[in-house]
């Protein structure tokens, strides 16, 4: 008899590779039946947009609980990485940005794993497949106040924002609380050709670092504090100070394109300055994965297929929240919001995470430095 | 050391005892000095507090030695990065510690003179005031000072101020002087009940006697008051100072707009983008630069000899008049309990019911209460009432205040009574300092050490990251200091020949502890149990890095609602803590009415 349950466990174990393999492959249909005897998935969220999926999903899918939790991409990283330390697994799925940092430190230490539901798998671009699902591109860009300014963005060249004129009057999130912010220095200083071109085309002479400043980029970084740059805590804050109705001479501010979608609930004008040299920001994924040791295989594919929307041209109900102005969705049959400028005509900066990840740390030090 | 056989003769033995025990002390042998009464207990106390104190923080001495993590102490002390990751936060750090101090000492020194020694009318109405402003989490008092003087620096959010039409100037708005004034009307409340409890003690037939031998009021205040209140003054503006410079919400939320750094907030800002090393040697820099003024506070109270004046003292009978300065120093008094809790409650509700935080007081509406999820509002959250994470939040929180309360009086009150009994000798000195580190580490830090510590099987222990026990064991450890600080102040004073003679007569340590200790020093303790309880209950910095989905916390869920922007929701939840604080402590008053004789008139 012994001897039997452990020839038996044995068997389990051998076929648990094996059946993890299988639940790759199935339907959403088939998902489902195993989810619900599960019961429930936890999403740890970057956006607080998962209270809506948390909404949606569970009137899709009755039975299954879905626990969304939202917290910063810089935090979760770091929560991710103790909870692996102390041998827990409380999120099944994974919903993050700031992908140089989730690449390195996650991905490539094993604490997560990618999954890329088979119903959707060929309408992704492949750079959208691996190495971790990306359902969505999002971004950090220069915005401003389209009431204040009903003429067009008053910002037509990065280099405006170094001058007199907006001393204390742009805004972004402290890029050492947030990660997309310091993705976003630190694209400056991978562009500092076009940062180079972009100073030489508005001062009319090339530019001249300071002592101990290698890039043009670094000296944009560095002219941008020393104009006074205001940090604040949150990009709710920045979309307030510089998007509120009513002001005169407004603050232009780093904040998310798709932040104009709030435009009419909080009393806000933003707008996203496109008309600019050499850039506006950064356009970057919103990635999709799985924990290494999911307690619920099933229910977290689920989650991940159901975010990824349904095969109307909006996505559906799990997309729903991610429809807006200004989110871009990686899956070539659903189309891009008709309010938003189209991708290809989007001036932001696309991000290379494996680039992005050399110099961040350094960035990280000038920012810190000029603080 | 000698053992004295109970005696019938009383008073005589006794006195003849107490010779004996002082000449033998005298000529304490080496034997003796290693056989000395308390030393298992002390032992006992020193390896708990070594556990509970010393281990996370020699894990986080040694996360900064690890090889790779080395670089971390030139980063933060001598590179081109050093001026702004150390010098000017630790300048920031010293003024808001040195200013909240004298502050707090003097705003609460003066509340608790008024309460305890005067006439001054509505004094028990007062002294509750002075308590409640502890219990409003900083960050609260913060934004609620947002709300009001939030200027145009940051463009559109405009405060109530300035929505009336004034103009409020920068160094109002943002950084030094209102994390001050913030932080001040915070802490003040602390240095308010050590003094009050200290006050009290005074003895009044010393008072009448001096009064009546012809004294005058500043010979009185001079002779017999202020050498009662010495130690809790440098408790209190040693407390305040330490809370101060650990404080990250205030100069977060005020500061960080103007880009002033403190200690506390540069090493939050680390740690939480994966910097830890740098993070943890601010921290040791930190605790060892606030450790140096806790050293000089801790030399003033234990350099003195010992204040046995209360065994059981004569009922207060008269209280300094104060004549035509009574109404004045009411309106004084009475203005600073209204600013510092009735307008930042009010303010605190009023945005909890206000859409836009420019019209504090207008369209209120109950959504962020009771509301179901609308996509139009807050990206769909529901109103607190219909979430259940807010729900299972507020048992858990209540329940950790509750469990923490006493575990962390038991501790503190062991480690007040060895102190107060045995202040010679090494291990004296060891658990004394080793109980006051916490104070000196700022909450984020200790989470973080906990989370190293425990946050990775220990042997055949398991990882505790994630449970109820690692929040009660770290939130004990960090609040001993308080249970001992608040304690410590009344058990110094119950009279050594009580507990002298009872051990003469034999009691064990436990029978005297429960049968003089306790029932002499129940008022400090239940007042610390208090604080500890409020100050779980309301705190942030310790448990953000503690917190885990499964194990939510009201405070961390309140935080995360102010950070995400909807700081309706944040305003509406920081209401729930205060009602629980705030039942608390009536609960408690209550519970004290027959043991506050410095109330009655």
């Amino acid at each position: 008899m012994k001897r039997m349950m452990m020839i038996g466990a044995v068997l389990v174990a051998l076929a648990a590779p094996a059946m993890a393999q299988d639940v790759d492959t199935l339907s959403p249909e088939a998902l489902l039946t195993l989810a619900q005897k599960e019961g429930k998935v936890t999403v740890y969220s970057f956006t607080s947009r998962i209270a809506r999926v948390e909404k949606a999903f569970e009137e899709a899918y009755p039975g299954i609980d879905l626990i969304g939790f939202d917290m910063s991409s810089t935090e979760m990283i770091t929560r991710l990485r103790t909870e692996a330390a102390a041998g827990i697994t409380n999120a099944d799925v994974v919903y993050v940005s700031d992908a140089p940092v989730v690449l390195s430190d996650l991905l490539e230490t094993g604490l997560l794993k990618n999954y890329v539901p088979p119903r959707i798998a060929d309408k992704l671009d492949t750079a959208f497949k691996s190495p971790l699902l990306a359902q969505r591109l999002s971004t950090k860009v220069l915005m401003y106040n389209e009431a204040a300014y009903p003429n067009g963005a008053p910002i037509k060249n990065l280099w405006d924002l170094t001058t007199p004129e907006w001393k204390g009057k742009v805004l972004m999130v402290d890029p050492l609380q947030r990660g997309d912010y310091l993705d976003l220095m630190t694209e400056f200083v991978l562009r500092s050709d076009e940062m180079a071109k972009a100073y030489e085309a508005l001062f009319r002479k090339p530019i001249e670092l300071d002592d101990g400043v290698e890039t043009a980029g670094h000296q944009f970084i560095v002219d941008l504090f020393e104009n006074d740059l205001v940090l604040l805590a949150s990009t709710d804050d920045v979309n307030a100070a510089v998007g509120k109705l009513g002001q005169d001479q407004p603050p232009v501010g780093f904040t998310s394109y798709s932040d104009r979608r709030d435009n009419e609930d909080e009393g806000w004008a933003l707008q996203v300055v496109n008309d600019v040299v050499p850039s506006n920001g950064i356009v970057f994924p919103a990635l999709l994965a799985l924990t290494a040791d999911t307690k619920n295989p099933a229910a977290s594919r689920l989650a991940i297929d159901f975010l990824m929307g349904d095969d109307s041209e909006t996505g559906g109900p799990g997309y729903a929240p991610f429809y807006v102005a200004g989110d871009w969705p990686t899956r070539s049959d659903i189309k891009g919001h008709p309010d938003a400028i189209p991708l290809a005509d989007f001036k932001a900066w696309r991000v290379d995470p494996a680039a992005t990840a050399t110099i961040r740390k350094s960035v990280g030090d000038l920012v810190l430095q000029l603080q | 050391m000698i053992r004295v056989p109970p005696s019938p003769s009383g008073r005589g033995a006794s006195a003849l005892s107490d010779i004996l025990m002082s000449t033998q002390s005298r000529n304490r042998s080496f034997k003796d000095a290693f056989l000395s009464p308390g030393l298992g207990l002390k032992a006992a106390v020193l390896v708990l507090l070594t556990a509970l104190v010393a281990a996370p923080l020699l894990k986080v001495f040694g996360a900064t030695l690890a090889p790779g993590a080395w670089s971390a102490w030139s980063d933060v002390l001598a590179s081109n990065l050093s001026r702004n990751l150390f010098w000017l936060p630790l300048a920031n750090t010293m003024i808001l510690g040195a200013g909240v101090a004298t502050g707090c000492v003097l705003v609460g020194g003066f509340l608790a003179w008024l309460v305890v020694m005067t006439d001054v009318p509505f004094r028990r109405t007062i002294g509750l005031l002075a308590t409640l402003p502890f219990m409003i989490p900083s960050f609260a008092t913060a934004l609620a000072w947002g709300s009001l003087f939030r200027n145009a620096r940051v463009g559109g959010q405009i405060g109530f101020l300035e929505g009336l039409g004034f103009s409020v100037p920068d160094w109002l708005a943002w950084g030094m002087v209102p994390t001050l004034v913030v932080l001040m009307a915070h802490y003040y409340s602390l240095a308010f009940t050590v003094i009050a409890a200290a006050l009290a003690t005074v003895n009044s037939d010393l008072v009448e006697a001096a009064q009546m031998t012809g004294a005058g009021r500043r010979r009185i205040f001079l002779g017999i008051v202020l050498p009662v209140a010495l130690p809790a003054l440098v408790a209190g503006a040693s407390l305040t100072f330490a809370g101060a410079v650990s404080n990250f919400a205030a100069p977060a939320l005020l500061g960080l707009p103007v880009r002033m750094q403190t200690l506390a907030t540069r090493l939050y800002g680390m740690i939480e983008i994966g910097q830890a090393e740098r993070g943890y040697v601010l921290a040791i820099l930190l605790i060892l630069v606030s450790a140096f003024f806790l050293w000089a506070g801790n030399r003033v109270i234990s350099g003195r000899r010992s204040y046995a004046t209360i065994t059981g003292k004569g009922g207060r009978s008269k209280r300094f008049a104060l004549g035509t300065a009574r109404l004045p120093l009411f309106v004084a008094a009475a203005s600073i309990c209204v600013l510092t809790t009735v307008v930042p409650v009010v303010i605190l509700i009023a945005s909890s019911l206000a859409p836009s935080s420019s019209a504090l007081f207008s369209d209120w509406s109950l959504h962020y209460w009771i509301g179901a999820s609308d996509p139009a509002i807050a990206r769909g959250q529901a109103g607190i009432w219909n979430n259940p994470l807010i729900l299972s939040a507020t048992g858990v929180t209540v329940g950790l205040g509750v469990t923490v309360a006493f575990s962390a009086s038991l501790v503190g009150l062991l480690v007040a009574f060895v102190l107060a009994r045995f202040r010679s000798g090494f291990l004296s000195a060891a658990i004394n300092q080793i109980s006051f580190l916490p104070l000196l580490v700022p909450g984020i830090a200790f989470g973080a050490a906990y989370v190293a510590l425990l946050g990775a099987p220990i042997g055949p222990l398991p990882a505790l990251y994630g449970t109820f026990l690692l929040l009660v064991i770290a939130a004990t450890a960090y609040l001993v200091p308080f249970a001992v600080q608040t304690g410590r102040a009344v058990i110094q004073q119950v009279s050594g020949d009580l507990d002298e003679s009872a051990r003469m007569t034999g009691a064990g340590f436990l029978r005297r502890l429960f049968a003089i200790t306790v029932p002499l020093a129940i008022r400090g303790l239940s007042a610390g149990a208090l604080i500890v309880f409020v100050k779980i209950v309301r705190d942030l910095s310790l448990v953000v890095l503690l917190f885990t989905p499964t194990m939510p916390l009201l405070s961390v869920l309140a935080y995360r609602y102010a950070s995400d922007g909807f700081t309706q929701f944040a305003n509406a939840l920081t209401v729930v803590v205060l009602v629980i604080s705030v039942a608390a402590t009536l609960f408690a008053n209550r519970l004290q009415a027959k043991s506050q004789p410095w109330l009655q008139s």
